[in-house]
């Protein structure tokens, strides 16, 4: 039996897939530890998981806030290009140099057979080669790859960004080791990702769903109480300001005097009164409610996005920032949906894309087409297989990169 | 695009129609109505375009002026810091330039 471990930055996207490979390995009777800084992380493992708490000792004053770290990414209001520098800048270096030590002496400690790093866990990567120990790497972002051919030089400004952290802690070299020389597993689709020539390392594995049942209470009745067309709208965990108010106020103006029944996933405090055709909670059992809806807006997470694929839906997407513009792109490119400019568009705008995607059939013909590319990639099971193999060939592997 | 407009060589009056006309065609008519498009007038903080529409944008450039001009790699030649402040002057003066240097 192998020991794995996951390395995970406290982002839900980014944690979800682990969580479902790390059960199905727990199945077949591994050892799987996740090192994180979020506490809360407990709640979520699968049973048999063990929870790798990053802590540091009292006295080191730099290093006790642990906290701040954990919802970063939300305290700023930040769209398109300029968003890659405040991810880089702002919270990534930061974040991975936080908890680089951490990471070190949790692998010293457990001494895994293999470690799972994320991709913008680079610090996990940097542990794993000074401590000798061989790696994978999970991308839980694929179009954060995409970019690399779409803008080359934001995507090497990023690889510099790296680079000079690899630098600090030791590592002398001119290319970033963020994704594993060994084995890097996309987690999603060649068909959905697009052309782009990679080295043989990169396996195509699907999106990696997690299957965990979400415990949330859900007025199903209320859902099937009619029969018109049912939509999701939701725009993830990321975007917890401002942003959130203006974008729901347009949801409201496009969908109020529609014949749809309208999920959103907002806080119902976000106005006095939601239109009565809308269903509004924090969080909803996304996974079981997609099979029995018509259509999906997002903001083109690629967790979303994968799921609402995989249930053959078609979208609309509306990208806020990071690489949720290359996912949006990706999207339209397929056929599967429509794009609309988060700071643009008008209420008009969502109810025309909206109705254009629910009445024109190519959208969903194209999604079911992508659906079936998911599900010959293998998804989580072909994910824990290639995690199996490269954990029993250690010695060959040992200088990985 | 016709032959004709593509080989002649256009004053910066006409570089600027051209890209308005890119832009339009990009983000959609009706919201370059409300905008005050000028020369100095960035991407991505004025027009709030994103990198892909920024990318669609150099890529009409591309078929319309063809060899004549290597925008994208111009374009990918832009660091992360120069693409956020990138605005329609700095490419009408590069159009102006490559077709100055032909």
């Amino acid at each position: 039996m192998a020991k794995f471990v996951f390395i995970v930055p406290p982002l839900t996207g980014h944690i979800n897939p682990t969580l479902s490979m790390g059960a199905v390995l727990l199945q077949r009777g591994h050892q799987v530890g996740w090192i994180t800084l979020d506490p809360e992380l407990a709640l979520k493992l699968p049973e048999g998981g063990e929870l790798l708490l990053i802590q540091y000792n009292e006295s080191d004053q730099d290093k006790q806030d642990s906290e701040k770290y954990l919802d970063i990414i939300t305290k700023k209001i930040v769209y398109g290009i300029d968003s890659i520098k405040f991810l880089y800048e702002e919270v990534l270096i930061p974040l991975n140099r936080h908890s680089y030590e951490g990471i070190v002496s949790w692998l010293e400690k457990y001494k895994p057979d293999l470690v799972i790093t994320d991709h913008q866990m680079f610090a996990g990567a940097i542990a794993a080669v000074n401590h000798k120990i061989p790696y994978a790497t999970s991308v839980t972002a694929p179009a954060a790859i995409k970019i690399m051919d779409e803008l080359p030089k934001v995507h090497e400004w990023e690889v510099n960004q790296i680079v000079a952290l690899q630098k600090e802690l030791g590592i002398d070299k001119p290319a970033s080791i963020a994704c594993s020389g060994i084995l890097t597993m996309v987690l999603t689709s060649r068909e959905f990702f697009g052309e782009l020539e990679l080295p043989d390392t990169y396996h195509f594995v699907g999106p990696v769903i997690n299957r965990k049942p979400v415990n949330t209470h859900f007025d199903w009745d209320l859902l099937h109480k009619n029969n018109r067309p049912k939509i999701l709208v939701s725009i993830g965990t990321t975007f917890d300001h401002e942003h959130k108010k203006n974008f729901f106020a347009k949801v409201i103006e496009a969908f109020e005097d529609e014949d749809l029944t309208v999920v959103v996933v907002s806080d119902p405090e976000l106005f006095d009164l939601w239109p009565e055709n809308f269903i509004v909670q924090r969080m909803v059992p996304q996974l079981e409610l997609l099979p029995h809806l018509d259509a999906v807006v997002c903001h083109g997470g690629h967790n979303t996005v994968c799921e609402t694929l995989m249930n053959g839906l078609p979208m609309v997407v509306i990208p806020i920032a990071y690489d949720q513009s290359h996912v949006a792109g990706r999207v339209v490119r397929v056929g599967a949906g429509l794009r609309l400019n988060f700071n643009r568009f008008k209420g008009k705008h969502l109810q025309q894309a909206v109705q254009e995607i629910l009445h024109d059939t190519t959208f969903k013909t194209a999604a079911q087409e992508i659906k079936e590319s998911f599900i010959a990639a293998g998804g989580t099971e072909t994910a824990a297989t290639l995690l199996e193999q490269f954990s029993v060939n250690e010695p060959l592997f040992l200088f990985n990169n | 695009m016709d032959a004709i407009a593509t080989n002649k060589q256009l004053n910066n009056d006409e570089i600027f129609d051209l890209m308005k006309q890119f832009i339009t065609e990009v983000i959609g008519e009706e919201f370059v109505e409300e905008m005050d498009i000028t020369p100095q007038s960035s991407f991505t903080k004025d027009l709030e375009m994103d990198s892909i529409e920024i990318v669609s944008f150099s890529e009409k450039i591309k078929t319309h002026f063809g060899e004549q001009i290597d925008f994208t790699g111009w374009l990918s030649a832009m660091d992360l810091d120069q693409l956020i402040n990138l605005n329609l002057e700095m490419i009408i003066n590069y159009i102006h330039e490559c077709q100055l240097s032909r």
